[in-house]
């Protein structure tokens, strides 16, 4: 008997939810959130704070804390009468129901205007679509899932590049470097590792590489956990590409990078995209034989733009680290924002839609990132998001690419001294 | 073509360094019957004691096996006595029961928690002069540390495999392995000859780790790696038997470098369980393994 009372009870507790549920979809339509007369603007951050991905996801909020500081500071958002940026805080746990029920929460119960976050495309997904039903816009300043944008969402902006990019922009720096030197590559080697990550920047590079007029001379799948990588090492040999594009993590990183600079395989140029080629342990174990190596990232603290260093001083006295690609792009994010709110003139989500979708900004830190201005497409693209590539020099991660955002002590060298003649 | 010249060099050199990393393995398999899964983390632990005398007292990697192979070979003596006797003991008295197996699994976990204790989850690699030199003939090019490790690894194995067959020891090793009642009536202590194979297959490991560090990362997984290949490497040649394991991993090695040239990295993965299968299936007791 009481099982069932127990089975009961929850059916109806269901029921009840659904009910509620579908209560709130009723609710659409309207924008409950608006308030034109405030002292504050109310941000909703959705942020990994607790579980394995906390560590970024306390550092996304150390960028937002700066950026909003600042603005305050600076006297808030002039045509809202001073109005200051308040940061409501609530934590994903790095899943994607908590997060889609926080995102609820936020804008139910704190009546935020505006939503940004979440660092993972999981949880990023669903809560954007969370925020389009209730028609409140939502800055996305770090998750790089491709379909995040293309929904057809209309209260959905993204500031950084999604990872369809990542490949094109390897190539990109590929050619640029060619006409720039005379020294085009036309042989190009793909080695990656050959789970989902490899695999799909692989085929990536399969439409990018051959679109960019290079051939594909080598196409070289390794398990990350080989004991040997001397026979993917005597393929890209006898390929005798100019440029080899890596998708590794750190151990393999490490024995490529070794084992080419052993067999002595010289070419124009060899470039990593982030994973092993980002970890400080991978410069750490190569030494001297990761000198040269391009790898691909978002951001770096000598990013050559003005207020970057100004704004990296005054994080690291604030938090006692450097700012990373993640605080970095949230940082930024606010400031584009703070841009929107000043041009819709009230604390609406609506309007501050409208504004957002209209922005074009080049001013202001916003433009700490390697991008000269932003603006987004219909689909909530920033068009101007850009990566950089960075060159190992003396030990030494340095931003090379592009122009616009290179350290302006450094040009790339390409094509890289041939092994045999480095000291 | 030069290529593939290197391409078959490389495997017969891993191929033997394999082989050297499986012999412990079949040792201790062919002796005691007991299969180690804590093989792979042993071979962590030898790799760490060579790694930090070649960073920290500056000792050249192939001089080390003089201070940690006596080191080692101690500490596989006690392991053997104190932590795997007992249990062994219990399960012969007993009858049955697989607790030694899972005992082994239980220390391999201990180390290599150990490991990411006091060592951490970094990588080490150690750049020593020999790492990056290079043999050039014509167009070929042979790396020196893989040469020294496949040469190295030969004539270990065939000092093993005199030794075994040989010298008093051995065939006291040997012949326990065979009949363990018949050697006790013999008058040998079983037990003495199990602390002696796992100390043998410690200085095996010690001797693949010191060959291995010019060329090779450490960390706490880091034999993770080679133990599989080892599990397949045994298995392929015949449990317990030396001449297998050699074999075996000469094969191993050349399937990995060679077809990999063909075809991809990760198809030579995938043949090397598929002939691993077919032996199974087609010739149970591995290629040169007894009935």
């Amino acid at each position: 008997m009481s099982s069932k009372k127990v089975i009961s009870l929850v059916l109806i507790v269901m029921l009840m939810g659904m009910l509620a549920l579908t209560g709130c979809s009723g609710n659409k339509g309207e924008a409950p959130n608006a308030d034109t007369a405030v002292g504050e603007v109310k941000v909703g951050v959705l942020l990994p704070l607790s579980g394995p991905v906390a560590p970024i996801g306390v550092t996304s909020q150390r960028g937002y804390e700066l950026a909003v500081e600042e603005i305050n500071a600076a006297g808030g958002i002039k045509a809202l009468g001073g109005a200051k940026i308040k940061l409501i805080t609530a934590d994903s746990r790095g899943d994607a129901k908590i997060g889609m029920s926080e995102a609820e929460r936020l804008i139910q119960s704190d009546k935020v205007t505006v939503m940004t976050g979440a660092y993972q495309s999981a949880v990023t997904y669903p809560s954007t679509q969370v925020a389009e039903k209730y028609k409140i816009p939502y800055i996305v300043p770090s998750a790089v899932k491709d379909e995040i944008t293309q929904r057809g969402f209309k209260y959905t902006f993204r500031t950084c590049p999604p990872m369809g990019w990542y490949t094109k922009a390897q190539v990109d720096f590929a050619v640029e470097m060619g006409k720039k030197t005379g020294k085009p590559a036309k042989r190009v080697a793909l080695v990656y590792e050959n789970t989902d990550w490899g695999q799909s920047a692989a085929t990536a590079w399969k439409v990018d590489v051959p679109k960019a007029g290079m051939e594909i001379v080598l196409d070289a799948p390794y398990p990350a956990t080989s004991s040997d990588l001397t026979p993917v090492i005597l393929k890209i040999k006898q390929a005798n590409p100019d440029f080899i594009l890596f998708t590794s993590y750190t151990s393999d990183a490490i024995l490529l990078t070794n084992g080419i600079a052993q067999m002595k395989i010289n070419s124009y140029g060899m470039a990593g995209g982030g994973g092993g080629h980002a970890d400080p342990e991978y410069m750490k174990n190569t030494g001297k034989n990761s000198e040269y190596h391009y790898d691909l990232c978002e951001w770096s603290t000598d990013v050559g733009k003005p207020g970057v260093k100004e704004t990296n001083d005054k994080f690291k006295a604030k938090y006692g680290v450097d700012m990373n690609g993640e605080s970095a792009n949230c940082y930024a994010s606010m400031y584009v924002l703070a841009d929107a709110l000043e041009r819709a003139g009230a604390n609406d989500p609506e309007k501050i839609r409208e504004a957002l979708s209209k922005t074009n900004l080049s001013t202001t830190n916003a433009m700490i990132m390697p991008n000269t201005s932003v603006q987004f497409d219909e689909t909530g693209q920033n068009i101007n998001a850009s990566l950089i590539m960075i060159q190992v020099r003396d030990g030494q991660r340095v931003t090379v690419w592009p122009e616009s955002a290179k350290n302006p002590d450094f040009e790339a060298v390409w094509p890289v001294p041939k092994f045999e003649d480095r000291k | 073509m030069g290529t593939m010249t290197e391409a078959t060099i490389n495997g017969l050199f891993m191929g033997s360094l394999y082989g050297l990393i499986a012999v412990g393995l079949s040792l201790v398999f062919g002796v005691m019957k007991v299969v180690n899964f804590a093989h792979g983390s042993l071979l962590t632990i030898c790799m760490y004691a060579v790694y930090y005398l070649v960073m920290k007292a500056n000792w050249n990697s192939y001089l080390t096996p003089i201070l940690v192979v006596p080191l080692l070979f101690i500490f596989g003596y006690v392991v053997q006595s104190k932590i795997i006797n007992p249990v062994l003991k219990r399960e012969f008295e007993l009858g049955g029961g697989h607790a030694v197996i899972l005992l082994t699994v239980g220390m391999m976990l201990v180390m290599e928690n150990l490991c990411l204790l006091f060592f951490g989850a970094y990588y080490k690699v150690a750049q020593v002069p020999i790492s990056s030199l290079t043999l050039n003939i014509g167009n070929i090019v042979i790396s020196v540390p893989r040469m020294i490790a496949g040469i190295v690894s030969v004539i270990l194995i065939f000092l093993l495999y005199a030794f075994l067959n040989k010298t008093d020891m051995g065939k006291a090793i040997r012949a326990t392995g065979q009949d363990r009642e018949a050697v006790r009536l013999m008058g040998i202590n079983d037990f003495k000859i199990y602390n002696i194979s796992f100390g043998i297959c410690f200085i095996m490991l010690t001797l693949a780790a010191a060959l291995m560090i010019p060329m090779y990362y450490v960390h706490p997984s880091a034999g993770k790696i080679f133990e599989l290949r080892s599990f397949v490497i045994v298995v392929l040649g015949g449990l317990g038997s030396l001449n297998g394991a050699f074999l075996g991993g000469i094969i191993i090695g050349l399937i990995e470098s060679v077809t990999a040239q063909f075809l991809s990295a990760t198809t030579a993965e995938f043949l090397i369980f598929l002939v691993f299968i077919l032996v199974l299936l087609l010739k149970p007791n591995g290629l040169l393994g007894k009935k």
